[in-house]
């Protein structure tokens, strides 16, 4: 019985649910030490001495250190620098030395034999300081006069990057009957993992060998960071294990000073060293996400027809360039802007800049919805601007289904072209979810009683499975994208698969084993997927971009088919008959087998003990040269990347006395083709909503003007909680991607590249009648208010 | 940020003003205050350190207590500095008095404060009213010390 599409439970849930599962904080190593990491208090500043006398005196104490005892580590690597233009690099060191340019980088490290003292001791360096002015605001840090960051990077300009088409798009605008021209802030967000980071690093000096247990997406670009480019020391000189992990959302990607400190330590002080990030500390040193400050343009003809795209943004970079920090606000967001439509003029130009603010990166989505956000605004700009229906306007530009592949206009994607797609038809499921018609009255009457009621669209798309290697290396990727899977059968059937790809919550254990439980024809307890620790593992690049399974999962589905071409030769060898006549078959009951067509007794059982995967692993009777086992290992490099698209409608209501913003029904369908656990793609779809809404309506870092995070702890910052949502009706349609052979595109970033808009659309259509165009996020009831108060007539304005 | 506040003594100005300058009623008014000694070779500074509880963040902090603008009987300011548990306090607070037709005192007193590191993470929201509710106590303290003087 096949399983590939069924709501299979989780293999990994028992062990999370019993509290089994053993997180970097429940291993402990005999001998270890703790450390505690003195952080700046200010976002910018001279370091002018540091004074560790007195730390170092506490009883329990093994060692003090400043970042001059690390001036043979090299700075961290940014791999990531935008494509095509100057990047004015400057990335952290393991501790900094000569200045810091945010709140919480680390420049001085207590080593002791227990966490407390380590961090009562930390209290006791003194550091003085030169403090410096600072700036937070993006486009601000470009003006002149602004205080000055980094001496390679000119008016704080880290690079300045564009796509598209600046002319066409310019004398577009210039002949449209309409141009609706609007400031967009996307605020930014913190990832907010439940786990937060940590390290632990065990140095062996009779071998020089380093075992690092991290909170880690992609335990072998950790690795490979750590050897190539951090300590020059051969890969196989690390072993990087990724343990069970709570949560990273981007965040655990990077390399983080941290991770370096705690392997360098380790070393230094002959002892294991552990660190494990507090919960303020992990919103200061940990990356941020968004921050953008965009302008744009967009020009229509009468009848909603789309003319142009201009965008200008301003993207926060931070202080520091954590480790793609440049690639994601240009790649993954520059190349996104031609949305669900098929735009004849898009350009968009972005300037990457650094300020006092803690290190941006990768969250969720990664630049995708930051660009979604500008495009489904831009469609409701016009929308609202030509009275039409934002339905209307939003087919009226749509790509037709029948156009695919679509290479978005002006190159906008570089070479790449959208796989498949469907629109109109997610969009008629969601309306139909919906009962748009019926919204619209029920709208009419509400306004009538004094109730704003409001509906948002988001008829968004994404980009998925981020590979094609080749044209990642033109994007100022420094390295490759592919995937790879290693897939043994052994003596007794049961199957092993080892990925390079690592699961924090995607449920990789479940949905490759239904994969191979299908196609080798073996039941899903036989199946055991490792992954996370690179001894063991074949090489791959990590889990993030929702390319786990668009990229991951067709490595092991090859892997698969050459295990199933050697079944086939030993049986044909076995039954002394033609490979041609042998076929592998998998039969209703799900039980595999290879046999000779029309010879019910010339068969072989695949998954048991004596099966064929016994006579490959026995090796006494071989075809020819063949070797034995049952054992392939595949590596995969897709042609494009996987474009998921869907339709999400946000219903509001919100309150005219206090302005809350209360989301009566959430509806979403989502195309995220080939679908192989729909419970998995459910929970990825819900936790991205939820993520999406909390954008929308109450998430964003705040600091001061003196570069301090005043939203630094859980009690300033407002992660959503289940009691604000809604229960959330999906849907789904199901086209297949043509670019791989499972017809999968990712699913785990649908949600907060979609709901944002979604939900701000759907407040400025509560309040259009007030003739709101635009609030700029988080719509926390204050905000809203004042927005009412100064477009009702009451408000006087 | 900037506070400012009020605080309204029965006594008569010298009398506030005498206690004000006095180190050791300082030392005694100031909420939490451990050590309070003065700096070597320089008039009217102090070394000081105090416990102090602010939201989640609460522990020692170590720092100076500056006066300077000292004009007799009716202003000065007080220039505070203070580290600790991971954050940084500076700020001013200028002081003056002003006599009442009842023959009370009038304690005008107008503050700027600059928060670093975890305090301002953590307690920033909290911070004004936590700097009132001290304020408040450094006063009242200081009341009973002129009382019992008296």
């Amino acid at each position: 019985m096949a399983v590939v599409g069924k709501a299979v439970k989780r293999k990994e849930d028992p062990r999370l649910i019993t509290g089994e599962a053993r997180y970097l904080e429940d291993i402990n190593i005999p001998g270890m030490t703790h450390i505690a990491i003195l952080r700046s208090p200010h976002a910018h500043a001279n370091i002018v001495s540091i004074n560790t006398e007195a730390a170092a005196a506490v009883p329990g104490v093994v060692g003090v250190y400043t970042g001059q005892d690390f001036m043979d580590v090299n700075p961290l690597p940014c791999p990531w620098p935008a494509g095509g233009v100057e990047n004015n690099l400057n990335t952290p060191r393991a501790l900094e030395v000569e200045k810091v340019t945010h709140v919480g980088a680390g420049v001085a490290v207590v080593v002791a034999e227990d966490r407390a003292t380590a961090q009562d001791a930390v209290e006791l360096i003194d550091v003085e300081w030169e403090v410096l002015p600072a700036v937070t605001d993006a486009e601000e840090a470009t003006f002149e006069g602004a205080p000055q960051l980094h001496e390679n990077a000119p008016n704080n300009v880290c690079m300045e990057w564009d796509c598209g088409d600046q002319e066409g798009a310019d004398a577009a605008l210039a002949s449209s009957d309409v141009v609706v021209k609007q400031r967009l802030r996307n605020q930014r967000l913190i990832p907010t993992p439940m786990e937060t980071r940590g390290c632990i690093a065990q140095h062996e000096p009779v071998n020089g060998e380093y075992t690092i247990w991290m909170t880690s997406q992609a335990p072998h670009v950790h690795r490979l960071l750590f050897t190539a480019f951090i300590f020059g020391v051969p890969e196989n000189k690390v072993r990087v294990i990724s343990p069970q992990i709570g949560g990273g959302f981007g965040a655990k990607i990077f390399m983080y000073p941290e991770y370096v400190l705690t392997t360098a330590l380790s070393k230094k002080v002959g002892r294991p060293v552990k660190w494990v990030e507090t919960r303020s500390e992990n919103y200061i040193a940990t990356t941020h996400g968004r921050d953008h400050v965009t302008d744009v343009e967009v020009g229509a003809n009468r009848d909603g027809t789309i003319t142009a795209l201009k965008v200008k943004t301003f993207a926060n970079l931070g202080g520091i360039l954590s480790t793609v920090a440049p690639g994601i606000p240009t790649t993954l967001y520059g190349r996104m802007l031609s949305g669900a439509y098929q735009f004849p003029n898009i350009y968009c130009h972005v300037t990457g800049v650094y300020t006092n603010t803690g290190m941006v990166d990768a969250y969720r989505g990664a630049g995708r919805p930051e660009a979604t956000y500008v495009v489904e605004r831009a469609v409701d700009l016009v929308a609202s601007e030509l009275s039409m229906d934002p339905v209307e306007v939003r087919r009226k530009n749509f790509v037709p289904s029948d156009a695919f592949p679509f290479e978005p206009n002006n190159n906008l994607l570089n070479g790449l072209s959208y796989d498949s797609g469907d629109y109109d038809k997610a969009l008629d499921m969601a309306l139909e979810m919906t009962g748009y018609e019926d919204f619209r009255a029920e709208q009419a009457a509400a306004r009538a009683e004094g109730r704003y009621l409001g509906i948002g669209f988001s008829t968004y798309i994404e980009i998925c499975g981020i590979a094609p290697s080749a044209w990642m290396f033109g994007e100022g990727w420094g390295a490759a994208l592919w995937e790879s899977a290693n897939v043994r059968m052994h003596i007794t059937g049961d199957v092993v698969v080892t990925t390079g790809s690592q699961s924090h919550g995607q449920g990789h254990e479940t949905s490759v084993a239904q994969l191979v439980a299908d196609e080798l024809g073996v039941s899903m307890d036989q199946v055991h997927v490792q992954h996370s620790d690179t001894l063991g593992t074949p090489f791959g690049y990590g889990t993030y971009g929702s390319r786990s399974t668009a990229v991951g999962g067709v490595a092991v589905w090859r892997s698969l088919q050459r295990i199933k071409e050697k079944a086939r030769a030993i049986a044909a060898h076995e039954f002394e008959a033609d490979i041609e006549d042998v076929e592998y078959v998998v039969n209703e009951e799900g039980v595999g087998s290879v046999q000779v067509k029309g010879a019910p007794d010339k068969s072989k059982v695949v998954g048991e003990f004596m099966g064929i995967a016994t006579s490959a692993a026995g090796g006494w009777s071989l075809p020819g040269d063949m070797e034995p086992f049952l054992d392939e290992t595949s590596y995969y490099d897709p042609p494009d990347c996987t474009y998921p698209f869907g339709t999400h409608i946000c219903i509001v209501e919100v309150d005219a006395e206090t302005g809350n913003v209360d989301i009566k029904r959430y509806i979403a369908v989502d195309d995220v083709g080939k679908v192989i656990n729909p419970m998995i793609v459910d929970g990825q779809v819900h936790g991205g909503i939820a993520q999406g809404v909390a954008q929308a309506l109450w998430e964003g870092a705040q600091y001061d003007e003196n570069g301090q995070l005043v939203s630094g702890s859980l009690m300033d910052y407002a992660i959503p909680r289940a009691d604000l949502l809604p229960s959330f009706e999906l849907g789904r349609t199901e086209t297949p991607t043509p670019n791989n052979p499972l017809g999968v595109k990712g699913a785990g970033e649908t949600g907060t590249i979609a709901a944002t808009p979604a939900v701000v659309n759907a407040v400025v259509d509560a309040l259009s009648h007030l003739d709101v165009r635009h609030i700029d996020m988080p719509l926390t009831p204050s905000r809203v208010w004042e927005t009412i108060k100064s477009h009702s007539n009451g408000g006087n304005s | 940020m900037k506070l400012d506040g009020t605080y309204l003594f029965r006594e008569k100005r010298e009398q506030v003003w005498s206690t004000l300058m006095d180190p050791e009623a300082i030392s005694g008014a100031i909420p939490g205050v451990e050590e309070f000694v003065p700096v070597e070779d320089e008039q009217h500074a102090w070394r000081a350190i105090a416990k102090v509880s602010m939201a989640a963040v609460s522990g020692r902090f170590t720092g100076q207590v500056r006066m300077s603008e000292i004009q007799a009987p009716v202003s000065y300011r007080l220039t505070v500095s203070g580290e600790g548990q991971g954050s940084i306090i500076s700020g001013n607070v200028v002081m003056r008095l002003v006599e009442r037709d009842d023959g009370g005192t009038v304690l005008h007193w107008d503050a700027e404060a600059n928060i670093s590191g975890k305090l301002a993470r953590i307690g920033q929201r909290l911070i004004k009213a936590a700097a009132n509710m001290m304020s408040k106590r450094f006063f009242g303290n200081l009341a009973r010390q002129i009382r019992e003087a008296a």
